[in-house]
């Protein structure tokens, strides 16, 4: 992760959907539960006073249950959905405040979206939607064909070119979506629930494709998604969102590790903790008879990645982060995590 | 609630029933047909007064007259074209064989060689029929009606998809023109634009705009909302959206929305002959004044075959839309060298009509009417002698059973007694604001003076919506419940709803002569496709689950329908029933001129007795608050029972 100036950073943003929607803001009303809200006022708080920064190259998921509105997040970064408060600076900008002109200069050209429902142009065959962007910004006829023909190839969908989406599988539409995402070369791509709508064995291809293009690419990528296990495959830092809040921020290890409530703690509960912690999580003082010369492996090793070397030697092998001995780990260390155990 | 609500009918009916025989005769306001009431008299006065003003009123110089003058212009420039010589010549400017070639080229190029083939017979047969230039100035007036319709009602339509506001702002106007007569307004229009060609377009226009508009509207709507979302994401304009996104992929519903409003203009084009349209509407209507039946079949099913190449040339333009994927290079090259071949086949027939005289005027020797006439006359003749039995009976049963006591209780019975009833049955279906409404409404008619020809065209409409619930609940019942009927009556059903109500009074002329029956046959022949499928929609919505379950509890077939399905579809047949009375009385007036009598024959016989030009504009305003009451009585019904 970059430890510079942020890409992306969302401040206060609050999303209220209904008739008089500022008023809410900022008033008592905010502290209603939804149900009493609506029939108060008629209006839904979406958004609450999110917050959060996106570094340059980072893959940034947001995380949350359907109605948690994480799919309103995404828009109002966007604009898709005018917020009703807040600000969101990229590249020294207040996104929320510039007006429709400078709005879609930056779609054109900055970002680029990717839809649950693929959003595919039925009438245009794959190029031409793919080149569809480079269209609107502009560019002659012979130069989109070529840019788009580049991502095709970069995406994998040589050959489909003059298929119409009707013809293509979910997945391959999906692949059509990434394309035109990144048609214009974007400097970040909001993904939302981009892979939601296909078959598990689909999904998990895209997922793999998301990281390579990521490593080629090095984009910069918001992604929403309702499934955790997606979520900590994919990203870097993970946002969950529940009733419109942001109920905690961190690593994929993070979050297991140290869930900030009841709620997120529910949610990694399923999910495998050899797949997302590092032997740092497990390391311990070497205890009387312990054996010190083990192997030695990185502390940010994923214990899963750790756990044959770990199992097969006959001593517990040495934690080491940086130079700084951490501790050590031992098969029954390994073997408790797995099975359940803390 | 609900056996509380029945008895309240029966008993308000009863007090209606024993008031209105108890003072039957009295304050029945009758009047003679050519007896004008004050308010009657003075309205035709101010329509003389309106005539008069033509040449000097200002609204009538600078903003009606110069309508009117495009428009005949426009549809005069159709005319020449295909119909009638210009001036200074002696044929149009295309003769029969061109048309036919360009008719096949046409349709060749929008859809397949055997729609061509259908339509180019349809087209000569219409010919053989000796109707060719009648069926020319109804093509004419057709396409300049389209036209016109189409480069206002697309955009509106557009505009309506985009904004809620806008089409808030018509809906009201839509809703109110799919329930006007179309023999409303017709009179108002051919005072203001005077009998002919350009009233017939206006007129036309004003029926078929709203239908372009909704469709269109609904196409934009309808869309899927994501590849607008993904457009918008990517940086489109609201202009490039709509060009580049939402226009394209509405194309297919939009044309099909051309169908539609295509279909609605030819069938009110042969109507609208009543203010003077030129086209096969005047021969329809010629044979009807002069109850010839054979020479009436003969415009008739040129009609008809107009009416089935128009629709079967645009719908498979629109079927040809359903796929967005375009032909493979080596189906556009095929199909590009049959289209230059078609096409300099077309154009060496274009000239030709416009050199040879026998490709130029349909040759009088060519002609199969004389016979149609004679076996259509000898059939009738031969029903009348032969089947009277079955006719006078079906007449005479229906009429002494239910039209005759319905009019003695609507017509013969006081005023205030029926004025009763209507409020009523407002109050107790719909609630009391429907209730001020329908009393407000039947008071207006009440002063009108037509209050007793109003009672004539009520009854006729009871009675035929009656007869058209009770046979197109049954077959809607049937088509709902087997697919099997559904199929076999189906193209029937199209059928039905694409053919101008018009030509359905020919047969009926013939099986029961000149008598308000045949107008409530006509009506019921009409209204029976449209409620055969709404029935049938609503039966096939009920969910399938509550079907199950009756089935597993035991239920004959019958329970299931009287106590499933036709409960969970009461709201839509309610709208069903609306439907089939809007049609029936939008029918049942035009039958008004085949002996109806009603308000259907003061508004046609205002036309041209001036003497009636009053009464005629006031009976289409009382036809239109007719319809008013009981769409907003069935419509507050339909609301409640959802």
């Amino acid at each position: 992760m970059n430890s510079g100036a942020p890409m992306i950073s969302v401040k206060n943003l609050w999303k209220v959907f209904g008739a008089n929607a500022d008023k809410v803001v900022g008033s008592p009303l905010v502290d209603l539960s939804r149900s009493e809200l609506r029939t108060k006022t008629g209006n839904t708080i979406a958004v609450r006073d999110v917050s959060f920064d996106v570094a340059p190259g980072e893959v940034f998921v947001v995380m949350g249950l359907s109605g948690s509105g994480k799919s309103t997040l995404v828009r109002c970064m966007t604009r898709l959905i005018e917020p009703t408060q807040g600000s969101m600076d990229f590249e020294g900008e207040d996104i929320l405040k510039v007006d429709n002109a400078r709005l879609r200069e930056l779609r054109k050209t900055r970002f680029s979206m990717v839809f649950q429902h693929f959003g595919l142009l039925p009438h245009r065959n794959v190029i031409d939607n793919i080149a569809y962007s480079l269209e609107i910004n502009g560019v002659n006829k012979a130069d989109r064909h070529k840019r788009a023909n580049e991502v095709i190839e970069l995406v994998g969908l040589q050959g489909y070119s003059h298929a119409y989406p009707e013809q293509l599988s979910g997945g391959m539409q999906q692949r059509v979506g990434l394309a035109r995402a990144l048609a214009v070369d974007p400097q970040v791509l909001f993904l939302d629930e981009p892979f939601s709508a296909l078959d598990p064995l689909i999904r998990r291809d895209m997922q793999q494709e998301v990281i390579r293009l990521h490593h080629e690419l090095g984009k910069t990528m918001v992604f929403i998604t309702h499934d955790l296990s997606e979520a900590v495959k994919v990203g870097d830092r993970i946002a969950i969102m529940r009733d419109g809040a942001i109920v905690q921020i961190g690593t994929p290890e993070d979050l297991v590790a140290n869930p900030a409530d009841e709620y997120v703690a529910n949610f990694v509960r399923d999910i495998a903790k050899s797949h997302v912690l590092t032997l740092k999580h497990l390391a311990r003082k070497a205890a009387p008879g312990d054996a010190t010369d083990g192997p030695e492996l990185a502390a940010n090793t994923i214990i899963r990645d750790a756990a044959q070397v770990i199992l097969q030697s006959h001593k517990p092998v040495r934690v080491n982060d940086n130079g700084t001995a951490l501790g050590i780990v031992s098969s029954e260390d390994v073997l408790r995590l797995i099975s359940g155990g803390a | 609630m609900k056996v509380r609500k029945s008895y309240l009918l029966l008993a308000s009916v009863t007090v209606w029933i024993l008031l209105g025989r108890l003072l039957n005769g009295t304050h029945t306001l009758q009047i003679a047909t050519y007896e004008n009431t004050a308010f009657t008299s003075y309205i035709g006065e101010k329509a003389l007064d309106l005539r008069g003003n033509r040449t000097e009123s200002p609204a009538f110089i600078y903003f009606f007259n110069p309508i009117r003058g495009a428009i005949d212009g426009f549809v005069q420039g159709i005319r020449n074209l295909i119909a009638v010589p210009a001036q200074n010549s002696v044929i149009p400017i295309i003769g029969w064989l061109g048309v036919v070639a360009i008719v096949a080229f046409a349709v060749y190029a929008t859809s397949q060689w055997r729609t061509a083939l259908l339509s180019v017979s349809l087209l000569l047969a219409c010919g053989a029929l000796g109707m060719w230039q009648f069926t020319m100035d109804s093509i004419a007036m057709t396409l300049a009606a389209v036209l016109l319709s189409l480069a206002i009602g697309i955009p509106l339509g557009i505009w309506a998809g985009l904004s809620d506001r806008v089409l808030k702002i018509f809906t009201p106007f839509l809703d109110l023109a799919q329930i006007l007569p179309t023999l409303v307004y017709m009179a108002p229009i051919a005072l203001v634009f005077m009998i002919g060609a350009a009233s017939a377009t206006i007129a036309t226009m004003i029926y078929s705009i709203p239908i372009a508009i909704r469709i269109t509207s609904h196409a934009i709507r309808n869309l899927n909302q994501s590849p607008i979302e993904a457009a918008e994401s990517m940086g489109s304009t609201q202009k490039q959206t709509l060009a580049k996104v939402q226009i394209p992929m509405a194309k297919q519903m939009i044309v099909l929305g051309i169908n539609q409003t295509v279909m609605a203009a030819v069938s009110f084009v042969v109507i609208a002959a009543l203010i003077g349209a030129p086209g096969l509407g005047k021969p329809v209507i010629d044979a009807l004044i002069i109850r010839n039946v054979g020479q009436g079949f003969v415009a008739g099913f040129a009609v008809v075959f107009l009416a089935i190449l128009l629709d079967r040339s645009t719908s498979a333009a629109a079927k040809r839309q359903t796929s967005f994927i375009p032909l493979t290079q080596k189906q556009i090259k095929t199909k590009r060298i049959t289209l230059i071949v078609a096409g300099i086949l077309t154009v060496v027939s274009v000239f030709m009509s416009r050199t040879m005289l026998w490709a130029a005027v349909w040759p009088k020797e060519v002609t199969i009417a004389p016979q149609v006439t004679k076996v259509t006359n000898n059939a009738t003749a031969w029903i009348l002698e032969n089947l009277t039995i079955f006719t006078e009976g079906f007449k005479d049963l229906i009429s002494y059973s239910v039209l005759n006591p319905l009019e003695t209780q609507l017509a013969a019975s006081p005023w205030y007694v029926t004025v009763g009833m209507i409020v009523a049955l407002a109050i107790i279906i719909g609630g009391t604001r429907t209730a001020i409404l329908a009393f407000v409404l039947a008071m207006a008619i009440v002063l009108s003076g037509l209050w007793y020809e109003a009672m004539l065209t009520l009854t006729q409409t009871i009675v035929g919506c009656m007869l058209t619930m009770i046979i197109g609940l049954a077959l809607g019942i049937w088509t709902g419940r087997s697919d099997r009927a559904e199929r076999v009556l189906r193209p029937f059903l199209d059928a039905g709803q694409t053919l101008p109500a018009f030509v359905y009074l020919v047969p009926m002329l013939g099986l029961f002569g000149p008598t308000r029956f045949t107008a409530i046959a006509t009506g019921i022949v009409y209204a029976i496709p449209v409620v055969v499928k709404i029935v049938s929609e609503g039966i096939r919505a009920v969910p399938h689950a509550l079907v199950e379950a009756a089935t597993v509890a035991g239920s004959t077939t019958r329970q299931i329908i009287t106590k499933v399905q036709l409960p969970a579809a009461k709201k839509t047949i309610l709208l069903a029933t609306n439907q089939g009375l809007i049609y029936v009385l939008a029918v049942v007036v035009i039958g008004g001129f085949v002996g109806a009598g009603g308000l259907g024959y003061l508004v046609i016989a205002g036309n041209s007795k001036p003497e009636l030009q009053g009464k005629g504009l006031i009976a289409g305003v009382a036809i239109l608050l007719l319809g008013v009451i009981f769409d907003r009585i069935m419509q507050a019904g339909a609301r409640r029972s959802a």
